[in-house]
C-alpha cells in the first residue's frame, strides 16, 4: 500500500517536473529542429518569438535568459545567420516582455496582444540592424509579412500556453 | 512629469539588470555578449575559427538527432505517396515513351550544338575534376537563407567558395567550413550571385538568387537575343568555379529572365563538391 502511495507521488512529481520543463524543452526543440519560423504557403509564423515573449511575460523562471540566449545561438547556426543576431533579438524581446510585465497591473489577452506589437517592432528593428551590419541580405517584405502573421497567431498560442500555465499552477498548489 | 520619467528609467533598469529568482545572468550582460559575438564573427583568427567550428559541428549533430523522427516520418510519407502514385506514374511513363518513339531526332544537330557549346566553353568541361561526395545532413530551407549543411568539412579538404554539384549540375557554393560539416549557399538564396554564360548566344550575366525556386538573370547586355530554353552555365569569371558547369535553362516570367534549374533542390540527398584542380 505504502509502496503504491510513494510510486504515485513519484509519478506525480515527475509529471509536474516535465510540465514545468515543457516550455524549455519546446524552446530547444524548435531551435534544434529549425522550426523557429514555420512556413505555410502564404504566411509564416515565428514560434520562437511567441514562446519567449509569452513565458518571459508570465513565468520567467520557466525559460531563463541564459537558455533563451543559447537557443538563439542554436537558431543562428541552423539557419546560417551570423552568430549573435538571434540571441540579441531574443534578449531585446525578453527585455520588452520583462518591462511590460513590470508596468502591467492586470494582464489580459488584449493587453498582452497589443504590447506584443511593440515587442515585435523593437526586436525586428534590432534584427534588421544586426543583419545590416553583418552584410546579410534578407527579404524585408517577408520579414514584415512574418511579423504580421506572428502577431495574428499570438492569441492561439496564448490560449495553449495559458492552459499549460494553469496545469503547472494547479500542480504546484496541490 | 519628472517623477514619471524617473519611474520609466527605474523600470527599464530593473528589466535589464534584474536577474530574477533562477537567472544566472542579467539581460543586459547577455545583450552585451550577443553584440560581442556579432562583432567576433568578422574576426578571422585560428582560435576563434576552431571554437566556431566545434560549436557548429556539435549543434549540427544535435539537430540531426532531434530532426531524425521528423525526417523518418517524411521518408515514410513520401514512400506511401509514391506507392499511391505508382499507377499514375506508369501511365505517364507509357505516354512519354510513346511520344519519344514518335519524335524524330536529328543527331547531326545535337553533335553540331555540342561542338559549338564546347568551343564557347573552351572545352574545359571534358577534363576530369577533383570531386568529393557528401551527404546532406540538414536542409532547413528558410526564406532568410536557402542552404544545406553537408557531412564533410575541412577533414575532406573542402574550402570556402568551392562549387557544389548535384550530379553534374551546379547548385551552389560552400560558404562555411567546419571540421566535419560545411554549409552550402544555394543558387536560389538572396545572397547568391554567380557569374554565368548563356548559350548559344554567349551573353554573360549574374545569376542572382531571390529566395524562390527560379533565380534571376541580372546585368544582361542591352541587345541580347536570349530565348526561353537557352542553357545557362557557370562562366568561371570569378576564378573560383570551373567554367561550363550546367546550371539550368532560361525561363521568362513577367518579362523577367529567370533560370529553371536542372536539379530539383528539394530532392537532393547527396552532392558533389568540386575541389577544383584538374587531374
Amino acid at each position: 500500500m505504502s509502496n503504491k502511495f510513494f510510486m504515485a507521488i513519484l509519478f506525480k512529481q515527475i509529471r509536474f517536473k516535465f510540465l514545468e520543463l515543457l516550455p524549455l524543452i519546446l524552446l530547444f526543440f524548435i531551435s534544434l529542429n529549425g522550426n523557429s519560423i514555420i512556413d505555410f504557403k502564404f504566411f509564416s509564423i515565428n514560434i520562437h518569438y511567441i514562446l519567449v515573449y509569452y513565458w518571459v511575460l508570465k513565468r520567467p523562471q520557466s525559460l531563463g535568459y541564459g537558455f533563451i540566449f543559447i537557443s538563439g545561438i542554436v537558431s543562428d547556426v541552423i539557419f546560417g545567420l551570423p552568430l549573435g543576431v538571434t540571441p540579441l533579438t531574443l534578449m531585446v524581446l525578453a527585455a520588452t516582455a520583462t518591462y511590460i510585465s513590470l508596468v502591467t497591473v492586470r494582464a489580459t489577452l488584449l493587453t498582452d496582444w497589443v504590447s506584443f506589437i511593440f515587442a515585435l517592432l523593437i526586436s525586428n528593428f534590432v534584427y534588421f540592424i544586426a543583419l545590416y551590419f553583418s552584410n546579410y541580405t534578407i527579404d524585408y517584405l517577408y520579414l514584415f509579412k512574418n511579423s504580421i502573421s506572428t502577431f495574428i497567431f499570438y492569441p492561439v498560442l496564448w490560449v495553449l500556453f495559458g492552459m499549460l500555465l494553469n496545469i503547472i499552477g494547479a500542480n504546484k498548489r496541490a | 512629469m519628472e517623477t514619471s520619467r524617473d519611474d520609466v528609467g527605474i523600470v527599464i533598469r530593473s528589466a535589464f539588470l534584474k536577474k530574477g529568482a533562477q537567472q544566472k545572468l542579467s539581460l543586459f550582460a547577455l545583450t552585451i555578449i550577443s553584440i560581442i559575438l556579432i562583432f567576433a564573427e568578422t574576426i578571422q583568427t585560428k582560435p576563434l575559427d576552431y571554437l566556431r567550428s566545434i560549436t557548429k559541428d556539435i549543434i549540427y549533430r544535435g539537430s540531426v538527432l532531434i530532426s531524425s523522427p521528423a525526417v523518418g516520418a517524411k521518408i515514410i510519407g513520401n514512400s506511401v505517396k509514391n506507392h499511391i502514385n505508382l499507377f499514375n506514374e506508369y501511365e505517364e511513363l507509357k505516354r512519354e515513351n510513346t511520344k519519344l518513339k514518335e519524335e524524330a531526332y536529328d543527331p547531326n544537330y545535337i553533335i553540331y550544338e555540342n561542338t559549338q557549346l564546347r568551343k564557347l566553353l573552351g572545352d574545359q568541361n571534358s577534363s576530369k575534376q577533383n570531386l568529393v561526395s557528401a551527404r546532406v545532413m540538414i536542409d532547413k530551407q528558410s526564406v532568410y537563407l536557402n542552404s544545406f549543411v553537408i557531412n564533410s568539412g575541412s577533414n575532406r579538404k573542402i574550402k570556402k567558395g568551392t562549387a557544389v554539384l548535384d550530379g553534374k549540375n551546379f547548385i551552389g557554393r560552400i560558404v562555411d567550413v567546419n571540421f566535419f560539416s560545411s554549409r552550402i549557399l544555394l543558387v536560389t538564396d538572396l545572397n547568391s550571385k554567380i557569374p554565368v554564360i548563356i548559350l548559344p548566344t554567349g551573353d554573360q550575366a549574374i545569376l542572382s538568387g531571390r529566395g524562390t525556386e527560379q533565380p534571376l538573370l541580372d546585368f544582361l547586355p542591352e541587345n541580347h537575343g536570349i530565348q526561353i530554353g537557352d542553357k545557362v552555365y557557370t562562366s568561371g569569371k570569378e576564378g573560383i568555379f570551373s567554367p561550363g558547369i550546367p546550371i539550368g535553362e532560361v525561363a521568362i516570367d513577367n518579362s523577367q529572365f529567370n533560370v529553371s534549374l536542372f536539379s530539383d533542390i528539394s530532392q537532393i540527398l547527396f552532392v558533389n563538391i568540386n575541389l577544383g584542380g584538374f587531374e
